[in-house]
This record gives structure tokens, C-alpha cells and sequence, in this order.
């Protein structure tokens, strides 16, 4: 067992905005320097202080690379300070966290702003490859006949864009979209349309409830217009299960569970999180809002990447020391809500721990009052390189709330993984 | 003074070339130089034999020109003119950030005070006018290399050379501002500039006295190349090795010899001059003078048209007009120079000439981070202001929707300033990355708060209590009320010491002038470090002791309240701001009001006349515009309808003067009352200590209302009239029962010692 602790002293994330609406205009440096602005504002924490930034982002802008370092040049940290850029797919958020909490413990640091930022909105579209060499012999053309022959070589098909946001939801390996696995897991652990859309509404139920609550991690973002976006806007206090009901399966459209309503929202938004060693924020005044005991990460088949979760929880377990049951709340992001009903299925069966797990026990039943208590990605949106920071964002502050002593914050991750994190609190 | 080390180029035995090396530049020197100090010019030869002569005036980071410095030049230009293996010329600067700012105006400045313009200055301008002659007529091509600022007499010296070439940096600007010190260029800018580039273009650069940022000055044909300011000296010496007799032989392009036709400029002469008179309503006469001598000059010879130059400017110098514009400037220097050390200590009467050379004490912290409270428009101009010059800004209102307006009130700023081409669009989006947004409390860890929040007096005492618990004890408290006790809200908190006045005016990133108070318990180290503030985000300061109104909205409130009650017993809107123009404000009261905003002119009147109960009662025209919402420009109604592109008076206003008035004033008597009334308080402030001397009183004055430059200020304007007069106007209108014109008790002791402002006591330039 890990006895090193790696302190979170304080987080902030911007609203979660669907993707085309109050945000869309923001790209991920800009929404990601905001997080960090109001982050330094909040905490009072001197830049100087800033050992290294670690973001997260998966669409990474084609004109901010290294988007890391330049949120943190944006947000005012000093220019010798180093920042990169990390990518897990949809645990990218997380994986900046776990970065910086594998460099504490190494002794490389001691003072993190780590988060996540992404711009769905901005996902670029695409040329094919063959019409981007038909654009490079264009421009490499000298006389007026090259130039003709080189345009004249266009086809329409060629001004046909590639969706940028559905080739990176696609899995390159097993050739599926993540909705396909999704559909593939409701198949397989026998999820009903009808189980899916009521665990979705629950979603919603629960984000508008927590309205309120949330708000407490959230900065207000200022437009350029002299407008103020305040809140998420994801969640709906009107959706119910006969509005889902009604809406045609995306993936699958004959026989398909999965709709736009039951899987989690296309969002932009920016997490960022000021972590310390324990030593360093006691020396600096700052009391932790919580503490990552355990980090880790685990790989799975592609097809069924919704099952990260349960893998990657296994494998925390002999980590932390900690099972399901030491948990006061547990979150596993909504990437579908076939998925973690899924998930919900193999941590309860003994088939799946045995098969699946090599153990002989199950991974424990996680009580639904103690599950998502705040909304999941269904009602508060996905953007993907932030959700992994904004999971342990909201799990601290509620576990603080409900004076807890400890969460268990997990993702599926496109491509075959899971993460799993143990979070704690000095009670 | 400095000690020059003079050369003697033949014999000299240190006067050596180098054989060797390939690449640019080996030096040598060829003149005796001590380690300590480098010599004022470097004359060095290059193995191209190429000479070049590096300026770099010792003790100094400007290089200038006086007496020394121009006799120096032309000792090196006659032996330049001896050595027949020399095959051009490059002159340059060693300076990081000055070519050559022109000619030294402190070496000037001891004229200003004597009756009449001695010969030393028609001598000097002859010096320069000869030296600049025989860098011209040098057999050998010339080429400028210049970096950093190459106006006034330093642009006349790249003006005499055959090629400019400038570096392509923002240090970089070339012009000509002589007119801005009522002068005009006098060493051959005048007839240089317009054989180069035409008389109407020329006159557009000397007219406006504007200074050209190096890509304008390319557009505008003042300099032939833009070159990295690395690359200069390189630059410079291969265009005289490739193209050398080119260069010596440039002629004019035929469309600038065209309009420089002597009929041309002739036909054009008057209708510039009237435009410009006009303009200036002939309180400018270094503008028309500049027309007469280039346009008259353009096809004469250079000698004659040189003699028109000469004549010209030693006739200016010798006016109020002038000396006072120069004094101006000197004061602007003082104040961008000045440490706190000559400022704060506001009991006596600083040293003539004090200040002077100051070192900024380097041991006081620097600001590098600021808050400022209140996202209104004054505290998102200011946020504005020190977010552009590198200074992080906490912006903190109490909702988001308040912070809202502040910041888009900065983004519009930033973007006009785009528009305009002030900076560019990438320093505009790091300016608005450097302001942190808060609604509501956060931890102020910062080194100075700035509050802008509503004028009361209750709410402000209550932020600064809890500002004085919540911050360290290195971060000074100051507000920006511009009429409150600055002592009194010091009083509300537990640190008194560091809490003081910074008072700025609006639109903040125009107005230079920041008013830094010192209340009666702040401390003299967070003056200095308020006044260092100041200087280091590009404003210039002025300390003044706690009191109402500090200096310029003291001065100014019993003007504009005058103008008020003019106006309620009959005097037309636009007989008050023509009168008021005539005498050289920037803008007529009623305008001022109208752009300040009726609601705040109302209350600093209001909180004004709190204190000076016997002088000041505001006018109920103000209260009834308020009332009926007319609030000036913000409103689009005031004095003046601010819809249409020119403000049309206002006739609606008229309804609320008082019955029956009718009272006819002619435009002087309106003049004079206004103006004498400043002149009063003015005098007043000084006798109160409010200001320790007369010039920093007219200084504010210029920098912060525009009064009348050329006048120099009320104190300076009330010595051209002589005390015992103004006493005596004063004391007509006050014995007709306007007892606010008394004139105040320095006044009159003035008046009756016939002593004057600046002469025994308080001038400081």
C-alpha cells in the first residue's frame, strides 16, 4: 500500500456548455486559460510558486500545440516554468492529475496546476489525404499549365470534409464507433432501451438537483460581447422517459438501445486543479480539500472499452488496500448509460470477476445513492480531454459536503482502458 | 559637464587602421579613450574604409545635442573631410534605445527666464545649421543608421545624411516635435525635409509635430530602408560599398520636384495659414511660422532658406508662448524622472532645479501585481491601463455581471487601440490574458489595490477596513476617488500608513497626469513607491496632500460651477465653450460637463462645495439635469444633443436657467471671470500646501485639464498678468457682491509686495 499522498488543494472548472452553444467560440487555451486564472485568483497562489502545468486535451488545436504550455502562458505562470500536454483519450483530465501525483512521489516537484480543457465545438474538419496532396501540388505549381492541370484535377469528392469529432470516435484497432461498443455491451449484459433511458433521466434529475451545488466549482466566463456564461447548460429539468423514449437510435438504427439521449452530451469546457505534496501545502498555508491515495490504469478488449472501469477498479484495489465497500461515493463517467449499467453488472458478477478478472470474488455492488450523486456526463456533458479532472473535482467537494472520507472516481477510455482513482479525506 | 576628449586625427599615433579581417567590422579606435568613460562620438574606420562614427554621450542613456557635442561632430566631419581613403560615412548610436533625441533642452532651459534671447542661442542654431551643412556637402556618401528615437535635432542630422536607414523596432520613432514646443526645426529640418519628400508632406510631419513609428516613417518616404537593428551597421556599409555614388547623387522623384515649385507653395501659403490660424486660434505662432519658412523657403537656396529657419525660430523663443511650452516639457521630464525623495516631503519649498538628475531609489519594491475594486468605467481604465504595460490585474466587483461590463469595456479599448494600430492584435489579446476577473471575495495577493468604487464615502470606508484586515502589510491601499478624504478613509482602517490617493483621470489611457495623494498618516515609502508606480506604467505624477478636490478637480470645480451660474442667468452654452477656446482650453466647460458626465461633474461639485461652503454653490441647472436625465454624452443629451456627428447645442437646457435672465456677458468678460476664478484656487492650493510649489500646481493643471499650455498654467498665466492686476480684477468683481471672486490671501500679498509666483518663491524649473 501507497502511503504517499498527493494533496488537491483547490479546483475550478468553467461551465460545461453544449458543444455549438455559449462556449463554442472559446478555444481550448482560452477555456483552459480561464480555469487556471480563476483557479490563481481563488487559491491566491503565487504563479512563481508552479513547479509544472500538466493538461489534458485530446483534440489538440492544430494552432495551440502544446496547448498545456500555452494555457500556461495565458494564465500568467512564469515563463521558466515547464507545462506539456497529455493524452489518454477520455481520461486525458485524469491522466495530467496522475502525472503530476507520480512526479510528487518521485520527488520531481512539488507544485502542479493540472486539469483538462476541450473545444468539442472546435474539432476541426478534415481534407482526405488525396485531396490534401491535390492541394500541395497545386500550390507547389510554377506556370499558369501546372496550376491549370493541378486544379483542374479536383473532384468534388475531394471538398467532401472529414468530421474530425467522428474519426476521433472511432476506434482505429477494432474499427467501431464507441457508440457501437456501447450497443455491443447493452447486447451482451442484456441492457434494456428502457433501463438505459430511465438511468439517463435520473442524470438530469440528479445535475438540476445539484445545480446549486455545482455551482460552487464552477467560474463564470466572460464573453467579449460583455455576456457572462454562469452555468452548465447541459442538463434538462423537463427531460423524462417518454421524451426519450421517442428518440431514434444513433448507432445501431434498426436495433439499437443507444440514443443521443441516453449517451453522454458533445460538450466544451476547461478543469483546472491545484495540486501539492502534503509537506508543501502545510508550508504554504493551504488546507487540501482531499487527497488522490491511488491512481491507476488499465487496458481491456477495444470493442468493450465501456468496461474500462471494472478493470482498472480491480487492479486500484490492491493498490489502495480499499474496496467498493470502503467507498462513501463512487463516480464512473457516463460515457453511455449502457455502459455503466454494464459496468454495474460485471463488478457484481462472480462470472465476470472469475473470467474476466482472475479472482474469485466479485468487485462489490455500488449502491445507487452513493453513485453519480450529482449527475453524470448523460446530463452534464463529456468534453473529453476535462471530464477525468472534473470527476475528482465534483466526487472532493461532494465527499467534503457530505463529510466522507472517501470516493472512488473511474472512466472508460476509448481505445480499451480504464481508470481508476482512490480519492480521501482527512477525517 | 562632460569632458570631451578632443582628437587630432594627423599624427595622432593611436590613429590606426586595421590590415586584417574579412567579416563586417573590426574595430579600432581612433582616439585616446579611458576605460570609464567612452568618447561622446567613436570615430573608427572599417577595413572597407568605411568610417564610422558611433554616438554615446557619456553618463547619459540619450544622446543630445549641445554646444560640445555639435563642435565635436564637425571636428571629426573635418578630418572625415581631409582622408581622402574614406569611402562613405555611417552614423549610429550606441544607445539601446535613443539614436539622437535632439538638441539638449536643459541646456536651454536657463534662458527661459531672462528677458530676452541671448546671442549664445542664434549662435548655437548657427553651429548646428554648419556642422549639419558639412556632413551634407562631405565628398563621400552618408547613411544614418538609426535605432530608437531620431526626432528634433537628431532627425535634422539623419535630414543632412544621404540615406536613412531605420530599424525595423518599436524604440524606433523619427519626427520633427519642435512645434510642440513652439519652436521650429532651425537646423535645416524645415528646408531638409521638404525637398525630400514635398512641402506638403513635410508640412504634415512639422505641423503636427508628430512623432512616426519606423514603418510611418518609411510610408511617409522620411527613411529609405527598414532593416533589423542588428543588421543596421552591416546594412548601412555594404549600401556605400555597393551603391556609394548612388547614393551621393539621389535626386528628388519628379512628383516632389514638381509640387515643390515655387508658384506651387506660394498658392498654397495662404490657405494653410488661415486654415492653421484658425485651428489654433492664433495662440500657436511657431505653426504659421513653420508655413511661411518652408513654403517660402522651398525654392530659395539652402542658405536662404536656412536664414529664414534661423530668423524664424530665434523670433520664437523669445515668446511666453514658448518658453512656457518649453517649460512644460521640462516639466514632464522632471516628473518622469523625479524619485519620491524631492516629492513627498510636503512641508517645504523644493530647490530650484530640484530633482534634477535623481536616481530612483532601486530598493523599493516594484508592482507587479495589482487588484483594482470597482469594474465601473474608471476601473476598467485603469485595469485597462496596467494590463497593457505588463501588470497583472485582479478586476473585483461584486457580481459577474458588474465584472461583465468592466471587461468588455477593456476588450473594447484593446480593440480600438488595434484599430488605431497602437499595438498589435497578439499584445492585445496578452494585455486582456494579464486581467483575472472576480466577482465577489478571493485572496488579494497582490502588491497595490486600487479602488474604484461608488464615490460614498460609508461603502468605501467599509472595503478599505476590510482590505487593510485581509492583505499583507507590503500592499498599499489607494483609491481613485477624486474627491473624497483620502485621510479620512485611512482613518476607517488598522493600517493607515498604506493607504493613500491615486487618483486618475478619464478616459484613462489618454490622460497622462495621475494625481498621487498622500494622505496625513500614509507613510513616505508607499508614496515613493506610488510615485515609482506611476512613472513605471507611463503616467506622470504629481504628489499633492490630502485635501478636497486634491489639485485639479479643486481647481477646476469652482470653473465649471461658474460656468453653470453664467449659464443660469443667460450666457449661451456656446458663448461660455467659444469664450473658453478662445483663451486655449482643449473644450468649452459646458462640453466638459456634458463628457464627463452631468452626474459626476454634479457630484464632485456637490462634495466640493461641502467643504468650501463660502465659494462654491452648484448650480441648480445641474440638479434639474440630472433629474430629467440629462446626463451629458453617456445620455446623448446634455448641454449639447450628442447624436448627430457634431454636437448641436442643446436648446432644451435653456428652460432650465433661471427666470427672466437675460444678462448679456461679452466673450472676454465671460473669459475672465472663468479664468481668474481657477487662477484663485489655484493660488489658493499653494498657499494650503496642497501642492509644494507653483509649477507642480500648473503642471498638473496642463496635464490634467489641457489648461491653455502655451500659457503654462493658472499661476504662470496669473505672473504674465502680474499679481496686483489680477488682484484688482478679482477684487471689481467681488465688490459687485460676488464674494466668491476675493482673492485669496497669497494673492494679494503678492500683490502687494509685487512679488510673483515663480519669482521669489515656488518655481521649480
Amino acid at each position: 500500500m501507497n502511503t504517499k499522498r498527493l494533496a488537491i488543494i483547490e479546483g475550478v472548472r468553467t461551465p460545461f456548455c453544449k458543444a455549438g452553444s455559449s462556449l463554442a467560440r472559446l478555444a481550448p487555451d482560452e477555456l483552459g486559460r480561464i480555469a487556471v486564472n480563476a483557479l490563481l485568483t481563488r487559491t491566491g497562489l503565487d504563479p512563481a510558486l508552479v513547479d509544472e502545468v500538466i493538461f489534458g486535451c485530446v483534440s489538440q488545436p492544430a494552432d495551440a500545440a502544446n496547448v498545456a504550455r500555452v494555457i500556461a502562458l495565458r494564465a500568467g505562470i512564469p515563463e521558466r516554468v515547464p507545462a506539456f500536454t497529455v493524452h489518454r483519450n477520455c481520461a486525458s483530465g485524469c491522466e495530467a492529475l496522475s502525472q503530476a501525483f507520480d512526479k510528487a512521489l518521485a520527488g520531481r516537484g512539488s507544485v502542479f496546476i493540472v486539469g483538462g480543457t476541450e473545444s468539442m465545438s472546435q474539432i476541426p474538419l478534415l481534407f482526405s489525404q488525396r485531396a490534401a496532396e491535390k492541394f500541395s501540388r497545386l500550390a507547389r505549381a510554377k506556370t499558369l499549365g501546372q496550376k491549370l492541370r493541378a486544379a483542374a484535377s479536383f473532384r468534388p469528392a475531394d471538398f467532401k470534409p472529414r468530421v474530425g469529432l467522428m474519426l476521433g470516435l472511432t476506434d482505429p484497432v477494432c474499427g467501431m464507433n464507441m457508440g457501437e461498443t456501447a450497443e455491443l455491451l447493452a447486447r451482451e449484459f442484456g441492457i434494456t432501451r428502457a433501463e438505459q433511458d430511465a438511468f439517463a433521466v435520473e442524470s438530469h434529475r440528479k445535475a438540476v438537483a445539484a445545480e446549486g451545488r455545482l455551482s460552487s466549482e464552477i467560474c463564470p466566463v466572460y464573453l467579449p460581447d460583455g455576456s457572462v456564461i454562469k452555468q452548465d447548460n447541459g442538463p434538462r429539468t423537463d427531460q423524462s422517459v417518454e421524451v426519450l423514449a421517442g428518440l431514434k437510435p444513433v448507432f445501431d438504427r434498426k436495433h439499437g438501445t443507444v440514443t443521443a439521449g441516453n449517451a453522454s452530451q458533445i460538450t466544451d469546457g476547461a478543469v483546472a486543479l491545484l495540486v501539492m505534496t502534503e509537506e508543501r501545502a502545510a508550508q504554504l498555508g493551504f488546507k487540501p480539500l482531499g487527497f488522490i491515495a491511488a491512481c491507476t490504469y488499465a487496458g481491456c478488449d477495444p470493442a468493450r472499452m465501456g468496461l474500462g472501469p471494472v478493470f482498472a477498479m480491480a487492479k486500484v484495489e490492491a493498490e489502495a488496500g480499499l474496496t467498493v465497500a470502503n467507498a462513501d461515493l463512487v463516480e464512473i463517467n457516463e460515457a453511455f448509460a449502457a455502459q455503466v449499467l454494464a459496468v454495474l453488472k460485471a463488478m457484481e458478477s462472480e462470472k465476470f470477476a472469475r473470467k474476466m478478472l482472475g479472482r474469485a470474488t466479485p468487485l462489490g455492488v455500488v449502491p445507487l445513492e452513493r453513485l453519480n450523486v450529482n449527475g453524470g456526463a448523460i446530463a452534464l456533458g463529456h468534453p473529453v480531454g476535462a471530464t477525468g479532472a472534473r470527476l475528482v473535482l465534483t466526487a472532493l467537494k461532494e465527499l467534503a459536503r457530505r463529510e466522507g472520507k472517501r470516493a472512488l472516481v473511474s472512466l472508460c477510455v476509448g481505445g480499451g482502458q480504464g481508470a481508476a482513482i482512490w480519492l480521501e479525506r482527512n477525517v | 559637464m562632460i569632458t570631451f576628449n578632443r582628437i587630432h586625427p594627423k599624427g595622432d599615433p593611436k590613429f590606426a587602421r586595421t590590415k586584417s579581417g574579412k567579416t563586417a567590422l573590426v574595430r579600432r579606435t581612433c582616439m585616446p579613450v579611458s576605460e570609464s568613460a567612452p568618447p561622446t562620438i567613436l570615430r573608427e574606420i572599417t577595413p572597407e574604409q568605411i568610417c564610422v562614427l558611433t554616438f554615446n554621450r557619456p553618463n547619459s542613456s540619450a544622446n543630445v545635442f549641445d554646444w560640445d557635442m555639435l563642435e565635436l561632430l564637425g571636428e571629426h566631419l573635418d578630418a572625415i573631410a581631409e582622408d581622402n581613403q574614406i569611402k562613405g560615412v555611417v552614423l549610429i548610436s550606441a544607445k539601446p534605445s535613443i539614436f539622437i533625441a535632439g538638441a539638449d533642452l536643459h541646456s536651454i532651459a536657463k534662458y527661459l527666464d531672462e528677458p530676452t534671447i541671448p546671442a549664445d542661442l542664434a549662435n548655437l542654431i548657427e553651429l548646428g545649421q554648419d556642422v549639419f551643412n558639412r556632413l551634407a556637402s562631405l565628398p563621400v556618401p552618408t547613411v544614418a543608421a538609426i535605432h530608437g528615437a531620431c526626432v528634433g535635432g537628431g532627425f535634422e542630422l539623419a535630414l543632412a545624411c544621404d540615406y536613412r536607414l531605420a530599424s525595423n523596432d518599436s524604440a524606433t520613432k523619427l519626427g520633427l516635435p519642435e512645434t510642440q514646443l513652439g519652436l521650429i526645426p532651425a537646423w535645416g529640418g524645415s528646408t531638409r525635409l521638404p525637398r525630400l519628400i514635398g512641402f506638403p508632406a513635410a508640412l504634415d510631419i512639422i505641423l503636427n509635430g508628430k512623432v512616426l513609428a519606423a514603418s510611418q516613417a518609411m510610408r511617409r518616404g522620411l527613411v529609405d530602408e527598414l532593416v533589423p537593428k542588428e543588421s543596421l551597421l552591416d546594412a548601412a556599409s555594404r549600401r556605400i560599398l555597393t551603391r556609394g555614388a548612388e547614393l551621393r547623387n539621389r535626386r528628388a522623384p519628379w512628383k516632389v520636384r514638381l509640387i515643390n515649385l515655387g508658384t506651387v507653395a506660394r498658392t498654397a501659403a495662404p490657405f494653410v495659414h488661415t486654415k492653421v490660424a484658425k485651428k489654433t486660434r492664433g495662440h500657436y505662432p511657431a505653426v504659421l511660422k513653420a508655413v511661411e519658412v518652408v513654403t517660402q523657403g522651398i525654392d530659395r537656396s539652402m542658405e536662404e532658406s536656412l536664414a529664414l529657419e534661423r530668423d524664424a525660430i530665434l523670433e520664437l523663443a523669445g515668446t511666453d508662448a514658448t518658453r512656457n511650452l518649453i517649460r512644460l516639457f521640462l516639466l514632464q521630464e522632471r516628473a518622469k524622472r523625479l524619485g519620491a525623495a524631492n516629492h513627498y516631503s510636503l512641508g517645504g519649498v523644493s530647490s530650484p532645479g530640484g530633482g534634477s538628475g535623481f536616481e530612483a531609489t532601486p530598493t523599493l519594491p516594484r508592482v507587479s501585481r495589482a487588484a483594482v475594486i470597482g469594474a465601473g468605467v474608471m476601473g476598467a481604465g485603469i485595469a485597462h491601463w496596467l494590463s497593457s504595460r505588463g501588470i497583472s490585474v485582479m478586476l473585483r466587483d461584486l457580481m459577474p455581471e458588474f465584472v461583465a461590463r468592466g471587461l468588455s469595456t477593456i476588450a473594447d479599448l484593446y480593440a480600438k487601440g488595434v484599430k488605431r494600430r497602437v499595438l498589435s492584435s497578439i499584445d492585445a489579446r496578452k494585455g486582456i490574458d494579464r486581467i483575472y476577473p472576480v466577482a465577489g471575495e478571493s485572496p488579494l495577493n497582490v502588491d497595490l489595490v486600487i479602488e474604484a468604487a461608488v464615490e460614498k464615502m460609508d461603502v468605501k470606508k467599509e472595503i478599505f477596513r476590510r482590505l487593510a484586515e485581509t492583505t499583507s502589510g507590503n500592499t498599499i491601499l489607494a483609491t481613485n476617488t477624486s474627491a473624497l478624504s483620502v485621510s479620512e478613509l485611512a482613518a476607517a482602517t488598522k493600517s493607515p500608513d498604506r493607504v493613500a490617493g491615486l487618483h486618475f483621470f478619464n478616459p484613462v489611457h489618454r490622460m497622462q497626469l495621475v494625481e498621487v495623494v498622500a494622505g496625513s498618516e500614509t507613510s513616505p515609502a508607499v508614496v515613493a513607491r506610488l510615485v515609482r508606480f506611476v512613472q513605471d506604467i507611463g503616467k506622470l505624477p504629481v504628489v499633492v496632500k490630502d485635501s478636497p478636490g486634491f489639485i485639479v478637480n479643486r481647481i477646476l470645480m469652482p470653473y465649471l460651477v461658474e460656468a453653470g451660474n453664467l449659464f443660469e442667468f443667460g450666457a449661451r452654452v456656446e458663448d461660455l465653450d467659444e469664450a473658453m477656446l478662445d483663451f486655449g482650453m482643449p473644450m468649452g466647460p459646458m462640453r466638459l460637463i456634458d463628457e464627463v458626465g452631468v452626474d459626476v461633474a454634479h457630484h464632485v461639485a456637490v462634495t466640493l462645495a461641502a467643504s468650501f461652503p463660502d465659494r462654491l454653490i452648484v448650480p441648480d441647472v445641474l440638479d434639474k439635469m440630472l433629474s430629467g436625465g440629462l446626463l451629458g454624452r453617456k445620455s446623448e443629451h446634455g448641454f449639447y444633443l450628442h447624436n448627430a456627428d457634431r454636437p448641436d447645442v442643446n436648446a432644451g437646457v435653456n428652460l432650465f436657467r433661471l427666470n427672466d435672465s437675460a444678462a448679456q456677458f461679452s466673450r472676454a468678460e465671460l473669459q475672465k471671470r472663468m479664468v481668474l476664478l481657477m487662477v484663485n484656487e489655484a493660488a489658493r492650493c499653494l498657499e494650503e500646501g496642497v501642492a509644494t510649489n507653483a509649477a507642480d500646481i500648473d503642471f498638473a493643471m496642463v496635464m490634467g485639464t489641457g489648461f491653455a499650455p502655451f500659457h503654462g498654467g493658472p499661476l504662470r498665466y496669473a505672473d504674465a498678468l502680474g499679481a496686483k492686476q489680477v488682484v484688482a480684477e478679482l477684487n471689481h468683481l467681488a465688490d459687485f457682491g460676488e464674494s466668491h471672486f476675493k482673492p485669496c490671501g497669497l494673492l494679494a500679498q503678492l500683490a502687494e509686495r509685487g512679488e510673483s509666483f515663480y519669482g521669489k518663491k515656488g518655481g521649480s524649473s
